[in-house]
């Protein structure tokens, strides 16, 4: 078996000379004749009957030739050779393929690389094939995840044998606070210690956690993330062994972790997972689990063996009762929901855009294989099989692919950057838009596959060529119709593709346009926003709140170059709690249907702050909100809505919390204008305004009018009242609304990109087809003309197959867009509901653009000069 | 007369093989001693002939080498390789198996035994 490997490799590298056969078919016929000769034959008739008695002599060889391994290799190469030289020969028509292939072809491999890192790819750590993230879940409801109990962790830790190793988070924030630097919120992760060792990565600086850190009576110590050493520690190394305080407990930092790690996601500062009373508690569920699972482990098998440690658990102790468990990959996890529609969205716009690429290329190549009838017939007469024909017109296409493909890949590359650093502010650390072998898996099979696609309709027409017909008369009155029919339907289907990405397209700069024009009132670039959380511990009640808040609006009021001061417990535009309302005389016996408002809490002199008209009525004073003078500014739109015809100053409401608890009885005090709080809600609710003191939040936001930049002073004034407070999230309004239509920004642009692109493409086929159609004309063309027909005749003769294209298209699009605008209305983003305006602006377009491109080539045939034309071959 | 397309697939391999174990030889000779041994009943089709020795050839159970034919003529001689004596042991073991299994059947005795 081996021998006979190694033979064939070897006959493979040194290949037999053609001459050989030849000298050895001499001597056999010398033979032959020499014996027949001897026979008494005469020399020419035994030379005869020796040919004869042989048979084909071409046949033999060939059948010689194909004994050899690899015997059809060579005729591969000489197909590749051969398309090579076709695609020189033809520059410009090779250009334009490769051009809308590389489009295509890139735009796929891109997108396919965001969406592969975001859904698919292992996190870049050692094992990140094997990373899972362990969730609970209610039996039942395996979408609603949630956390751990910490002794459910201990358990399943314990008992499970299907992993490498297996820690436990709680998402926490806290307060890093010392002298000599601002106090400041973090995301602190507490873990179990074994969260480093699990993902294998070492501190930069220091050390991180040791085995026996997360033991109760362990020093308090903590790990930063490299970002945080570099902002508030200047990267000095001398933070090793600080003493510092985390939400005012003492801890020791001890280490610092390396550039980019913020493992499991987001992190900013580490601390062990120390045992707590609280913490033992079975129904106090804090932590997630992640976990390295062993090689060759499924996570369906992990995942059953959770849950059977959880049935055992749900017998043993009440708290556990009804608990499943989810393993889940990071991305999973973290990806789920609109993230994933949004790029998976993507991926089938960007599919559309490759069915119209090929389409389009499928039709220049069955152009040419009109021109190309008489080499197929040729070919075919000298004894080239079907089979034979198609494979060469294969190797041409798949090659023309491969060069689109390899050009679309400095085209991905580009893309993938720009998205990157679009996306860089918002995406967590551990998502690496990058290429990998899956993406370039793809990428190749992409490239084979698209030109298989656009190859083998043209191939099969080509290789089935009319030959009688065809090697009789000139090429250009053959095969007509049918080919007329295919490149038909296929303009059609591009027009209804593009139709369809357009209105997608046209959805979202809707949405955006819509955003951006909310609330025009409000000076989004003079309004700073800070947040602060004032901690239970030194704040105890609603009392101490108010008085704090009293005496920091007094002093940032006084700060000079600002000019209006107050809290909200949300900024405008930035959204609203929601409750369940009841009116004063018409109760609601059913829970289930109160309607439902949104509102949020504000001081005096919030509407002047945001330049929210009063319309009536008026506004919040010192004494609203205290008991027995409970009061509400209600929206012009919610007034009309919740007390529809009446005038809603003076009439009274409650609101029901989610324990169904009831406030006491509130007043309307004032109407106000319009304001959208809720920016990206497909069901926006009334909106209503209460007085702080009402409600007595610890976390609210201050909200500053200034011309200047007012931070170092808000901050300050906050310092002077409470050193331990940090003053949170702050940012400038524009700078908060801008990140919240990031979303409709990015993927706007990406799919107005997408559909300017299908749009051009689907113009250029529509031209190619009409241009090359006038071009066979030509003669007619010149006839008609001499016979009189006016140039608005020819026009029309030329233009009508390509209007009716168009039409059909776009009426196809149109059926399809419905459905598609459909689902994308019900995606919580914004998208308006299907507007008739989008579909009629964008079909409008798109006619226009259809028929310009057919206009072209029919002014050119209107333009002709008959003599010419006439005599024209 | 039965052409070697009468001939049961596989069994040229087996004679060309069987041939060459006697001595090495050229494409002509082979298909003349074919013909004396068969007393002219086999008569090889020489456009086969060729093709049957390339195959042998690239699977290494024959090998060609470039001599000088009786009369001094070049020719190319193929000689058994001893992957092809090996073959020719396992070819003619399932031969005899065949024929005397389908002798059985056509209640005949089997040919001569070897």
């Amino acid at each position: 078996m081996m021998r006979e490997l190694l033979t064939r490799v070897r006959f493979l590298i040194f290949r037999k000379k053609r001459n050989e056969f030849d000298e050895e078919l001499r001597f056999h016929l010398e033979q032959s004749i020499a014996v027949k000769v001897a026979e008494g034959m005469p020399a020419a008739e035994a030379r005869r009957r020796a040919l004869i008695e042989f048979g084909g002599v071409e046949a033999a060889r060939e059948e010689c030739v194909r004994q050899g391994p690899g015997w059809w290799f060579g005729s591969v190469v000489l197909d590749f050779r051969y398309a090579v030289r076709g695609i020189l020969a033809h520059r410009w028509f090779s250009a334009a393929i490769i051009a809308t292939l590389a489009l295509g072809i890139g735009l796929n491999t891109m997108v396919f690389t965001l969406v592969n890192a975001v859904l698919y790819k292992p996190v870049p750590v050692p094992g990140g094939d094997r990373l899972v993230c362990i969730d609970n879940h209610t039996l039942g409801h395996p979408d609603g995840t949630g956390p751990i109990s910490y002794p459910d962790f201990q358990d399943y830790r314990a008992q499970a044998s299907s992993f490498e190793s297996f820690e436990a988070v709680n998402d926490d924030s806290g307060i890093l606070s010392e002298s000599g630097n601002p106090p400041h919120r973090y995301h602190v992760a507490r873990t179990s210690a074994g969260i480093f060792a699990m993902v294998h990565t070492n501190a930069l600086l220091g050390r991180a956690f040791l085995p026996t850190d997360d033991h109760a009576g362990a020093e308090p110590v903590l790990v930063l993330s490299y970002d945080v050493w570099q902002e508030r520690y200047a990267g000095m190394a001398n933070v090793i062994g600080r003493s510092v305080h985390v939400d005012g407990a003492a801890a020791t930092i001890v280490g610092v972790m390396p550039k980019g790690f913020r493992f499991p996601s987001g992190v900013d500062v580490w601390m062990p997972l120390t045992p707590t009373a609280d913490l033992a508690k079975r129904d106090n569920r804090q932590v997630h689990g992640y976990a390295i699972m062993k090689p060759g482990v499924t996570m369906r098998a992990a995942n059953a063996e959770l849950d059977g440690i959880a049935g055992r658990l749900a017998q043993q102790f009440p708290a556990d009762k009804d608990l499943g468990v989810s393993v889940r990959t990071f991305q999973q996890r973290f990806n789920g929901g609109n993230i994933r529609i949004a790029f998976l969205m993507m991926l089938a716009a960007v599919g559309f855009v490759l069915l119209i690429a090929c389409a389009d290329v499928a039709n220049m190549m069955l152009s040419r294989t009109l021109s190309r009838q008489r080499q197929m017939s040729i070919r075919t007469a000298l004894g080239a099989t079907r089979w034979r024909l198609i494979r060469q017109l294969l190797i041409e296409s798949v090659t023309l692919s491969t060069l689109g493909g390899v050009l679309g890949m400095g085209l991905a590359e580009a893309g993938i950057r720009w998205f990157d650093l679009s996306t860089k502010t918002i995406r967590p650390t551990w998502i690496e838009f990058t290429m990998d072998y899956t993406v370039f898996g793809y990428f190749a099979a992409l490239c084979i596959v698209s030109g298989l696609l656009f190859g083998l309709a043209p191939a099969l027409r080509a290789s089935r060529p009319d030959l009688a017909g065809v090697l009789k008369e000139g090429a250009h009155s053959v095969g007509k119709r049918r080919g007329g029919w295919l490149s038909a339907g296929l303009v059609v289907c591009q027009f209804a593709l593009t139709l369809v990405l357009l209105t997608g397209a046209g959805t979202f700069v809707r949405a955006l346009l819509n955003t951006l024009m909310i609330n025009p009132f409000v000076p989004a670039t003079h309004l700073t926003i800070a947040a602060l959380q004032l901690p239970q511990s030194r704040y105890k009640d609603a009392d101490a709140r108010q008085h704090f808040f009293d005496q920091l609006l007094t002093r940032l009021r006084a700060l000079p170059g600002v000019s209006q001061a107050a809290i909200a417990s949300d900024g405008p535009g930035l959204g609203a709690n929601r409750e369940q309302i009841e009116m004063e005389y018409a109760p609601i016996v059913n829970p289930a249907q109160r309607p439902w408002v949104a509102f949020g809490a504000q001081s005096p002199g919030y509407l002047d702050t945001i330049h929210l008209p009063l319309l009536e009525g008026r506004a919040f004073n010192e004494t609203d909100g205290t008991p027995h003078r409970e009061a509400a500014i209600v929206t012009r739109d919610a007034a009309t809505r919740l007390w529809p015809g009446q005038n809603p100053i003076g009439k009274r409401f409650r609101l029901y919390d989610d324990k169904n608890k009831a406030t006491e009885w509130i007043t309307v005090v004032g109407i106000s204008g319009d304001i959208v709080q809720e920016v990206q809600e497909n069901d926006p609710r009334p909106m209503l305004f209460v007085p702080y003191r009402q409600e007595g939040w610890d976390r609210m936001a201050v909200v500053v009018e200034s011309a200047t930049d007012p931070l170092p002073a808000m901050r300050s004034t906050v310092q002077s009242l409470d050193p331990e407070l940090p003053l949170n999230d702050t940012y400038l309004l524009k700078d908060a609304l801008d990140h919240q239509t990031w979303f409709l920004r990015v993927f706007g642009r990406i799919f107005l990109g997408f559909g300017l692109i299908a749009m051009l493409m689907a113009s250029v086929g529509i031209y190619a087809v009409i241009a090359h159609a006038t071009n066979g004309r030509t003669q007619e063309i010149g006839v008609r003309l001499a016979l009189g027909a006016t140039m608005r005749n020819i026009m029309l003769l030329v233009m009508r197959r390509g209007l009716w294209q168009i039409g059909a298209g776009i009426a196809l699009g149109l059926c399809a867009a419905g459905p598609v605008a459909h689902i994308m209305a019900s995606l919580p983003f914004g998208f308006a509901r299907s507007e008739a305006l989008i579909f009629l602006g964008v079909a409008l377009c798109l006619a226009s653009v259809g028929v310009f491109a057919c206009w072209l080539p029919a002014r050119r045939a209107a333009g002709l000069d008959p003599v010419k034309a006439i005599r024209y071959e | 007369m039965p052409t070697s397309s009468d001939l049961l697939q596989g069994t040229l391999d087996l004679l060309v093989l069987q041939t060459l174990s006697l001595e090495p030889m050229h494409g002509w000779g082979v298909a003349q001693r074919i013909q004396q041994l068969s007393k002219d009943a086999l008569q090889i089709g020489q456009g086969s002939l060729y093709p049957a020795l390339y195959r042998l050839e690239y699977k290494g159970w024959i090998k060609a080498e470039w001599g000088n034919s009786e009369n001094n003529r070049r020719a190319k001689f193929y000689r058994l390789t001893a992957a092809g004596r090996k073959q020719l042991e396992s070819e003619l073991a399932t031969w005899d198996r065949l024929s005397t299994a389908i002798g059985l059947v056509l209640g005949r005795t089997a040919g001569a035994p070897r």
